[in-house]
């Protein structure tokens, strides 16, 4: 009876030993403690306020219980390989988003900001069945994320304000979106003011230049030529350099009227150029002496003219479907 | 044609004909002229061949209406015109906000007429007002070229403006708008501008004063005018061509002008207090002190007026720049506008304007009043996107060889010409709108280029074609041969034949884009049937007349902005938003009407005394810009005030986030008024052979919600081809029943 409550005893200790071991071994190797999650969430948010996770801390921070804390997570591809241009901005937006975030009086340990590339966590994309990207996400602290935790950024966008107003109506935390002001522009203009003025401080006793015809003439010409190739709509709406066309190529040229592509306007301006050249040889090539140098510059004029200018309705008849007239070239 | 100009301006060799040299010159001048006018009449008329002489689009529907108005009542009642008509119940000033140019000019033609016992209707002055304006126009161009250049040059620019597409688009028959002949009052402004700097006369300056308030009267483009004239002043002081009569010219126009121009009510005080006609006033004050210093320069010994001049330079700068600060921190002179800013820097249109930067990148729309300002515009910049690098294709790179040439041979009207068109070929860069500015200066300049080349070019073909024909002495002939740079016939031939063809095809060009692109009516359509033929859709009319005959004469009818100026003026009865959109609030609700449930939408239309409802529907035709299409934009709207914040955009997409009226589509959208209006009794039809019944063929699908029937409403008419539907909204029930 002594023995068996003896061995009884024993083995209870025993169990119970081995019972904490194996919990304190599974507290090492499995799950974080939600205060370690935090803690370690808040250490990584002092290095940088947007968290960059792979797949395996994605599972541990964002899919794994407890957690007591939000996270907006932006689901991304940056790899240069991928060529997802958007992808580029609207990290740049979540990361003002992130800081603005970071340094707010509205910071707490309740939201993060985080970030998975697909080339680093591919397995989240297929965990969240997510085929394109960006994707802005949020994870509420309680419960799986809901049709509306994703950001509808067809519609209302992925601007740093925009995203801020998503994180307001989920988690209540309200971001002043704090932009780093752009000094580029400023400084730009400063330097070319400066260097201009010292310029004409330099050359100031001979300010003849300014009084050449020739020179003003080119200026005005070329910002002529900017106008009519259309740089002036790239600057405001930013189209891509060039587009992959359905076959697999590169495209150059924009198939509708509607828009163009970066590459093109440089070609409009080339083509523009060489015709405006070959008009002014024309012109030129009467003024002077007669001379053997005179008939080349007219006849080249007269070729450069008829090339460019049947490349160029060869150009706009590729943009408008169903102009009917072209020159030499289809 | 302008080979012709070339061959008279040229050499006409042979001289043993019955008229002198002089009289043959005008006869060949007139009847350029003349064609060209005609041309430019009549290349405007394809809409009206093709479908009527009507009124086109929404605007002018407006100005048709006013005009109207001021044909029957007297300028003093329009003056003082306070329309309930429109933007019920709240009203709207018409006299006061508008440029009563145009109206003015039609009803004084439309007078005129009447007393010349030429029995015309109103409306169809208002047609082809804008093609006769655009004749005037090519008059003009020929003069101002003539005063810039040459009478060559003028022929050649006035036969090129005559069917320039970029001007065409803004003033083919019926298109009864500001623009038609805004464009004739500006050209006429610069070309006496340009007489008065060249004279320095008071009387040419005070008649371009004169010139420019009636482009006061009828654009507000005249801006660009009252800052383009103060440039070329500025750029002549610093080249140091200044002058007397620089002086007089800008004076006379500054002080007559400005007097002039604060006598349109719409204008008012603006000229001397907002900042877009600072310029103009600043350029003013330097020419007072220019004159000064030179006055007192020629009095002075040369080391006091230095000492003198550095001090008044110093003074002027620094009073200058405190007057300016006080005066735009007390609010005197209004702080920049945005529409001024969006031209001067186009990336303000980017971050600033949202409507221009959601269309292609997707950027978050918050709805400001801008927004309202640029619908319309930029839907119809896009449109019109398409054609403007195509108009001026030859143009374009005739642009800047004229540009050259004036370069080659500075005046004091050439400055002016190339500041003309570097300025606005930037604006016109920046807003597709002001391509219309573009195109005047671009004919003088390409006029001057072809002039240039084809004058020397054919002088050299006649010379050496006539040697062996007329036998003409050696000596003359060395010397033609010498003026044309000599350059064998065959070259010349080659070259004229190639300017020849280009200016063929730019003649081709010009008229496919007229007809394709800019001679719909967009009021009256057309299609193009299985069998070829065409068929006409004057559902919107029909729908008018209909309202105009059958409805109680203070009826009032509710429809989404964009025809408001069209129920106004043809069916003359009361709306409640029409394309002013000044009152964000009030489209807002009409949006929340539409966008609402129908009972949500009875307390609305109840609230509002909504009579009648109209809707434009294009399922059965496929006509796209129809109001389901545009719907969006009513719940965006209606969305963006306080009353309207329970419509969420949301709510009108299905699961999937996308915009469709079939069975995924959402049930909020399938519920609502504008849905239910637009598709009630469209469930039994069959629209398509081989679909389902039914079925839009806007948006190529079968609607989700077929068997419903109307409360609230009752259909009142819908027109042939169910473009146009109209439904009565009924009374309440009687009590107990």
């Amino acid at each position: 009876m002594k023995l068996l409550r003896h061995t009884l005893l024993c083995a209870l200790v025993l169990l119970a030993g081995c019972l904490i071991f194996a919990a304190a071994q599974s507290k090492q190797k499995g799950a974080l403690t939600l205060s370690e999650k935090v803690q370690n969430l808040m250490e990584m948010n002092l290095k940088k306020p947007l968290l960059r996770f792979n797949g395996n801390k994605f599972r541990e921070y964002v899919k794994n219980p407890p957690r007591n804390y939000s996270m907006i997570v932006m689901l991304t591809a940056m790899a240069p390989s991928r060529q997802c241009q958007i992808c580029r901005h609207a990290h740049d937006e979540f990361q003002i988003v992130a800081n603005s975030y970071r340094f707010s009086p509205s910071f707490s340990n309740k939201l993060f900001f985080a970030m998975v590339d697909f080339d680093e966590g591919s397995d989240v994309f297929q965990m969240l069945r997510l085929n394109t990207a960006p994707v802005f996400m949020h994870f509420p602290a309680k419960g799986k994320p809901k049709g509306a935790d994703t950001m509808d950024i067809h519609r209302v966008g992925f601007a740093a304000d925009a995203i801020a107003k998503f994180v307001a109506e989920r988690t209540d935390a309200n971001i002043r979106v704090f932009r780093p002001p752009n000094y580029s522009g400023t400084v730009a203009m400063v330097t070319l003011f400066a260097l201009v003025g010292s310029f004409l401080y330099i050359r100031r006793n001979n300010l003849e230049f300014l009084y050449n015809k020739n020179l003003w003439g080119a200026i005005a010409l070329f910002f002529c030529f900017a106008m009519i190739s259309g740089q002036m709509w790239n600057h405001i709406r930013g189209p891509p350099l060039v587009h992959k066309s359905q076959n697999g190529g590169v495209a150059y040229i924009h198939g509708s009227s509607q828009g163009q592509l970066v590459v093109e306007t440089y070609i409009v301006m080339f083509l523009n150029a060489m015709i405006v050249l070959g008009m002014i040889l024309l012109i030129e090539s009467g003024t002077q002496k007669p001379s053997n140098r005179n008939r080349i510059m007219a006849m080249a004029g007269l070729v450069l003219l008829t090339v460019f200018f049947s490349f160029l309705l060869s150009v706009f008849r590729s943009k408008a479907q169903g102009y009917p007239y072209s020159f030499l070239f289809k | 044609m302008t080979v012709d100009i070339g061959s008279a301006g040229g050499a006409a060799t042979k001289t043993r004909v019955f008229l002198t040299w002089e009289k043959q010159e005008h006869l060949v001048k007139l009847a350029i002229l003349i064609l060209a006018a005609v041309l430019s009449f009549a290349t405007r008329l394809f809409s009206v061949l093709r479908f009527e002489s009507v009124i086109h689009e929404f605007d002018p529907y407006f100005n048709y209406r006013t005009t109207r108005f001021l044909a029957e009542q007297g300028f003093y009642k329009f003056h003082n015109w306070f329309d309930d008509r429109a933007w019920y119940p709240l009203g709207r000033i018409i006299g006061g906000t508008i440029y009563p140019g145009l109206m003015v000019t039609s009803a004084a033609l439309y007078r005129l007429m009447w007393l010349l016992n030429i029995t015309i209707d109103i409306r169809n002055v208002c047609v082809f007002l804008a093609p006769f304006f655009s004749s005037l126009t090519t008059l003009v161009t020929y003069a101002l070229t003539k005063e810039i250049h040459s009478t060559s040059a003028g022929l050649v620019a006035a036969a090129l403006i005559s069917i320039v597409p970029g001007y065409i688009s803004r003033s083919v028959a019926g298109s009864y708008d500001n623009e038609g002949i805004a464009i004739f009052c500006m050209l006429l402004t610069y070309y006496l501008w340009i007489k008065a700097v060249k004279t320095g006369t008071i009387f040419w300056s005070a008649m371009s004063a004169l010139a420019y308030f009636y482009m006061v009267s009828s654009w507000g483009g005249y801006v660009f005018l009252i800052n383009l004239i103060p440039l070329h002043v500025l750029a002549l002081m610093c080249t140091g061509r200044f002058s007397h009569r620089i002086y007089i010219a800008y004076s006379t126009l500054y002080c007559v002008g400005t007097i002039l121009s604060m006598q349109i009510s719409f204008v008012g005080f603006q000229p001397i207090q907002s900042s877009e006609h600072m310029l103009a006033l600043g350029v003013f004050g330097l020419c007072q002190i220019h004159a000064f210093v030179d006055y007192l320069r020629s009095r002075m010994p040369k080391e006091h007026f230095d000492v003198l001049f550095k001090t008044l330079v110093s003074g002027i700068v620094s009073v200058v720049l405190i007057v300016g600060t006080v005066l735009t921190l007390t609010g005197k002179v209004s702080p920049w506008t945005g529409r001024f800013y969006s031209l001067l820097d186009p990336s303000y249109a980017k971050n600033n304007i949202p409507i221009i930067a959601s269309v292609s990148e997707h950027q978050p729309t918050s709805w400001s009043s801008f927004y309202f300002d640029l619908q319309a515009k930029v839907v119809r910049a896009a449109f019109s996107f398409i054609y403007i690098h195509i108009c001026l294709q030859i143009l374009v790179f005739l642009f800047p060889a004229g540009l050259y040439f004036c370069f080659a041979r500075l005046t004091d009207a050439n400055i002016f010409i190339i500041l003309y068109g570097v300025t606005s070929i930037y604006f016109a860069g920046v807003m597709v709108r002001l391509m219309l500015v573009l195109a005047p200066v671009m004919c003088v300049l390409s006029g001057i280029a072809i002039s240039h080349l084809l004058a020397k070019y054919i002088k050299s073909m006649d010379a050496v074609g006539a040697k062996p024909a007329a036998e003409q002495s050696k000596r003359q002939h060395k010397k033609l041969e010498q003026q044309s740079g000599g350059v064998k016939s065959e070259v010349a031939m080659g070259f004229v034949a190639v300017i020849t063809i280009m200016l063929i095809v730019y003649t081709l060009h010009c008229t496919w884009v007229t007809s394709e692109a800019y001679s719909s009516p967009s009021i009256v359509l057309s299609a193009r049937s299985h069998d070829g033929g065409r068929i006409i859709f004057d559902d919107f009319r029909e729908a008018y007349y209909w309202l105009q005959m059958n409805t109680p004469e203070d009826a009032r009818i509710m429809s989404w902005w964009d025809y408001g100026y069209q129920i106004t003026a043809m069916a003359n009865r009361t709306i409640l938003v029409d394309n002013n959109t000044w009152n964000n609030t009030h489209i807002s609700r009409v949006g929340q009407a539409m966008a609402s449930s129908e009972d949500k939408a009875y307390e609305i239309m109840r609230e509002l005394d909504v009579d009648y409802v109209l809707v434009i529907f294009g399922g059965l035709t496929g006509y796209s810009s129809d109001d389901i299409n545009k719907f969006l934009w009513m719940v965006r709207i209606g969305g963006s005030t306080d009353r309207g914040a329970h419509i969420k955009e949301k709510d009108y997409y299905a699961a999937n986030g996308e915009f469709r009226v079939d069975k995924e589509g959402s049930p909020t959208l399938l519920n609502c008024l504008m849905y239910k209006m637009c598709y009630y009794r469209f469930g039994q039809m069959y629209t398509e052979g081989g679909k389902a019944q039914g079925y839009d063929r806007v948006r190529a699908a079968e609607i989700g919600n077929k068997d419903f029937e109307l409360d609230v409403l009752e259909e009142a008419y819908t027109t042939e081809h169910w473009l146009v539907r109209i439904y009565k909204v009924k009374d309440l029930p009687n009590r107990g029943v």
